[in-house]
């Protein structure tokens, strides 16, 4: 039943076929998600910090939007926009930046790169494995919001589809940009101030905290064609149905366009790595 | 007077009784239970300035513990322990420069600095004068290796290294006592024999040491006194070398001989010792007691029947005589304390007790 | 001279001749002159104040310097950490500037007071992570086993934990922070007097005293609750940077947390508020009052916790 084909030379097994193949991942995947359960108390703190930002920014747009109005800003829209940044700032989150500069730091990659994995893809898979609580506290808080009052008028399904898309794709480039940067530990080895840097760069590029319209002009035009706009704008914009038409697929296509590019980038990225490492022993 | 002083002394930790899940979360909550663990069990101690002292146990037995009792990381749960006649956890600083500590499986010196910079660190902690610091450095550096290593960052410091460094580092005050918790291990031989013999040097030097450590050979060469511990109670404390002849008496002689030799005639000509046969006909293995015994006379007595074309000497391990003191064979009570210098030492407890 | 390579070569040092490891030194008498000289009343003395308050003072600038020279060596990591600090601050100017290109004032709150507030923040935590950054290794050092050594050692625990560590993004924080407190005075039409001089400082001194307080306070959690990260703190922290905003726009559960429990608006909110309002008196009164109660707080709560240390052997 296993998909297990012996090499005739040396004897070694090959896992054949898709389900096989992909086995280390998933077990990489459930590992993470136990050791995420592991640690209830840390991941329930880590979210209420993201939970403080939400609030501060929830307040202060509260504020601004009584003062003046918006076109293309209502507080309905406003929240859910806001809530979109909030779930993009959950997912991929915490458990990741620390887990790869630690890593790093103490060697323990060595061990990583002996395993008969893709380095990168068991990486992702362990993502994904913390992304099941992540995806859990979002739906949570999203469903407090709506009992507090929280009105979305939904998109029509086409759109909804597209937001889906857009959505999913949040996770993919929010890994790779911290991939990349993760990686920038084996030159450096000071992981938190590129993360600091980061973190600042992706909240305002990203549009989470501010809609990139509202921006000055040149930074907000600059930044909808970064990759940092899929990580929250595109599909906070598509949710409240302020893109639409042939302007939200661009939107989506940039965002896909620069989550293939950034999962490439970071292949070249590991390869240098890989000889940083093996030349100056990281 | 002793320098290092135990009476009674306990230490009870209170585990949550936590149970797995979020059934046992929520209940924990509500409503705790506690399980107690009594890792050191009134303990009675006394050690003399200058005295190189072992302290063994399997692991669990609480070793750990009771050091971290005598440096005052740990509160006692009951009891008394002084050290130079001061109160570890209540006067802190006066002991503290009294004490010096290596835990061997974390270094005291700081991860991103030189081992320069860690030791000078220290002196300023420590306020050892300008002139005594330079002349331990040297020191150090003569015995130790140190000169190498005074350049080298914390985290760059291979294990040998870093052993070294902790070792200067825990000196550098010359403390009255020095505490060591698996110095050697991970350690290469040199580096072994190396740290083995600073140890010694130091009682001469007035200097006391405590050593736990589960490399015997550590035990040996370093200490003159031996303390079992085991399952928070002390079973045997004693003199080594009183212990091992008492208990590991017997010497093992492998003999090989050009022909075939017969082992039951050996036998009678070595009436008390045990003869066995070897692995071939010119091989025999002879085990005596070596006190009543010399090699010399099993030597001749093998002479008369074939002629001997090698041989191989097997010593007493202490290794064994722990191991059977753990596993409660041996009454320490009766060899061990007449050898004693100590006439308070605490009483080993009969086999019976030991778990 | 031995060389490192060649260990099991060297001769092990003969005894006899004062060869050992302190050879010909007087000891007995060295070490009692030296225990002598800077024992004083250590009786009763569990957190090894044995040093005179001066000493303590100068030990803790050297603990800092080297590890500021330590980290100087890393050139790359130096100014990484700086720049993160300072883009980390500009995002935040950015998003008000863009906040406020839409309206003129929040909840009676024009551009610059805000703009004060965020130095006032931005300072405290420049001020906590350049001169007392090792309050947040605290919960790595009870993970790791490395608080053991510190209470082997005669000087206060606490200090040698906050002096573990320099955070390099506090100078870049305390540059932003300056810079926006000067601009923001600058800009706001503040009617200064030597009386407003004086409680401004005082203000700004208190409120960098709460912001370290709390940060310890919270960071000391970590003796009750096992993490190799100090999330609890991080957590708080988060909640105080909602006071970069004016406290009013906030809801009344929210604005007593922060004014009562965990007293942030004191850091930036109540100050500035008095600077370029009010001049309220209570404030000038109160606000070292809730200074050195923090203060007081966060260190016994540190103590608490290095009792249950003593006691678990965590």
């Amino acid at each position: 039943m296993s998909a297990l084909v012996a090499a005739p030379q040396t004897g070694a097994v090959t896992p054949v076929g898709l389900r096989a193949r992909s086995r280390p991942y998933r077990a990489i995947a459930r590992a993470t998600l136990r050791s995420v359960l592991a640690f209830r108390l840390q991941f329930a703190l880590s979210l209420l910090s993201v939970l403080f930002q939400l609030v501060a920014m929830l307040t202060v747009w509260h504020a601004l939007l009584s003062a003046r109005s918006i076109p293309g800003f209502t507080w309905p829209q406003m929240e859910a926009y806001l809530l979109v940044g909030f779930s993009s700032g959950t997912l991929v989150s915490t458990m990741s930046d620390f887990r790869v500069s630690y890593r790093i730091r103490t060697g323990q990659v060595a061990l990583d790169l002996v395993k008969p994995v893709d380095y990168q893809s068991a990486r992702l898979a362990e993502t994904a494995g913390s992304l099941v609580t992540e995806l859990a506290s979002i739906c949570f808080v999203w469903a407090v919001m709506l009992a507090f009052g929280l009105r979305i008028a939904l998109p029509p399904t086409p759109y909804l589809a597209l937001f889906a898309v857009s959505f999913a794709l949040i996770a993919l480039l929010k890994f790779s940009v911290i991939y990349l940067t993760g990686l920038l530990c084996f030159w450096t080895k000071n992981y938190v101030g590129l993360q600091w840097c980061r973190l600042a760069v992706t909240s305002v590029l990203s549009g989470a905290v501010v809609p990139l319209s509202l921006l000055p002009h040149w930074l907000g035009t600059t930044a909808q064609w970064l990759p940092f706009a899929g990580m929250s704008s595109t599909p906070g914009l598509i949710l409240i149905g302020d893109a639409t038409g042939w302007y939200a697929v661009r939107l989506v296509a940039v965002q896909l366009a620069w989550a293939i590019a950034l999962w490439l980038i970071a292949r070249l990225a590991w390869r240098g790595a890989l000889r940083q490492l093996t030349i100056h022993g990281g | 007077m002793a320098v290092i002083d135990a009476r009674g002394l306990t230490k009870v930790f209170r585990q949550p009784d936590k149970k797995p899940g979020w059934a046992g979360s929520f209940k924990h909550v509500v409503s705790r239970t506690y399980q107690e663990k009594v890792a050191v069990d009134g303990i009675d101690l006394h050690i003399e300035p200058g005295e190189a002292v072992a302290y063994v146990g399997p692991n669990g037995a609480g070793k750990s513990t009771t050091v971290k009792l005598l440096c005052g990381i740990l509160v006692p749960s009951a009891g008394e322990v002084r050290i130079d006649g001061l109160v570890p956890h209540e006067q802190r600083a006066a002991v503290a420069r009294r004490i010096g500590v290596l835990f061997g499986q974390r270094t005291q010196l700081w991860w991103d600095l030189t081992v320069a910079d860690s030791l000078a660190t220290l002196r300023e902690i420590y306020s050892v004068p300008e002139t005594l610091y330079r002349s331990r450095l040297e020191r150090f550096d003569e015995v130790l290796g140190l000169g190498d290593i005074l350049p080298v960052t914390g985290r760059k410091l291979s294990l040998g290294q870093r052993v070294r460094a902790d070792l200067a580092a825990a000196l550098l005050h010359r403390p009255s006592v020095l505490y060591l918790d698996e110095p050697t291990i991970g350690l290469d031989v040199a580096v072994k024999e190396r740290v083995r013999t600073f140890l010694r040097s130091l009682g001469d030097e007035g200097i006391t040491v405590m050593l736990t450590s589960h490399d015997l050979q550590d035990i040996e060469d370093v200490c003159r006194r031996l303390v079992i511990i085991d399952a928070g109670r002390i079973i045997f404390d004693g003199d080594l070398a009183a212990l091992k002849d008492e208990f590991a008496k017997d010497r093992v002689l492998r003999l090989e001989t050009a022909g075939p030799i017969e082992s039951a005639e050996l036998a009678a000509l070595l009436p008390t010792c045990e003869v066995t046969a070897g692995e071939h006909p010119r091989a025999v293995t002879v085990r005596f007691d070596r006190f009543t015994t010399a090699a010399g006379q099993i030597v001749s007595a093998v002479g008369t029947l074939a002629e001997l074309t090698d041989f191989q000497v097997e010593e007493p391990s202490i290794e064994d005589v722990i191991r059977r003191v753990y596993a409660g064979e041996l009454l320490a009570g009766a060899g061990a304390d007449s050898d004693t210098a100590e006439s308070d030492t605490a009483e080993p407890v009969t086999a019976g007790d030991v778990a | 001279m031995s060389t490192g390579t060649d260990i099991s070569t060297d001769a092990p040092d003969p005894t006899g001749t004062g060869g050992g490891a302190f050879g010909s030194e007087d000891w007995a008498n060295a070490n009692a002159n030296a225990n002598a000289n800077v024992d004083g009343d250590s009786a009763g003395d569990p957190y090894g104040r044995g040093h005179s308050p001066l000493r303590i003072l100068r030990l803790y600038f050297r603990f800092l310097g080297t590890h500021f020279r330590g980290a100087m060596e890393y050139r790359a990591d130096f100014w990484i950490m700086m720049v993160a600090a300072v883009l980390t601050q500009a995002v935040s100017v950015v998003v008000l500037t863009a906040i406020f290109r839409l309206i003129p004032e929040l909840k009676d709150w024009t551009f610059w007071p805000i703009v004060i507030m965020f130095g006032m923040v931005t300072l405290g935590e420049g001020v906590g992570s350049l001169c007392f950054e090792g309050m947040w290794r605290v919960a790595w050092l009870i993970n790791q086993g490395e608080l053991d050594y510190m209470l082997v050692r005669p000087y206060p625990v606490l200090l040698q934990v906050t002096s573990s560590e320099i955070g390099l993004n506090g100078l870049g924080n305390i540059t932003t922070g300056a810079a926006m407190l000067v601009l923001g005075i600058l800009h706001s039409s503040i009617h200064w007097t030597v009386a407003t001089v004086v409680v401004g400082l005082i203000l700004l001194v208190s409120g960098v005293t709460v912001k370290v307080a709390i940060s310890l306070a919270t960071n000391s959690a970590s003796f009750w609750v096992a993490s190799p990260s100090p999330l609890f703190a991080m957590a708080v922290h988060q909640a105080g940077e909602l006071t970069r905003y004016p406290l009013t726009l906030f809801p009344s559960p929210l604005r007593v947390t922060l004014t009562v429990a965990v007293p942030f608006a004191f850091i930036g909110f109540f100050p500035t508020d008095f600077l370029t309002g009010s001049h309220a008196l209570w404030i000038a009164l109160v606000t070292p009052a809730v200074a050195g109660y923090c203060l007081l707080m966060a260190v016994l709560i540190f103590r608490r916790g290095m009792l249950r240390y003593e006691s678990t052997g965590s």
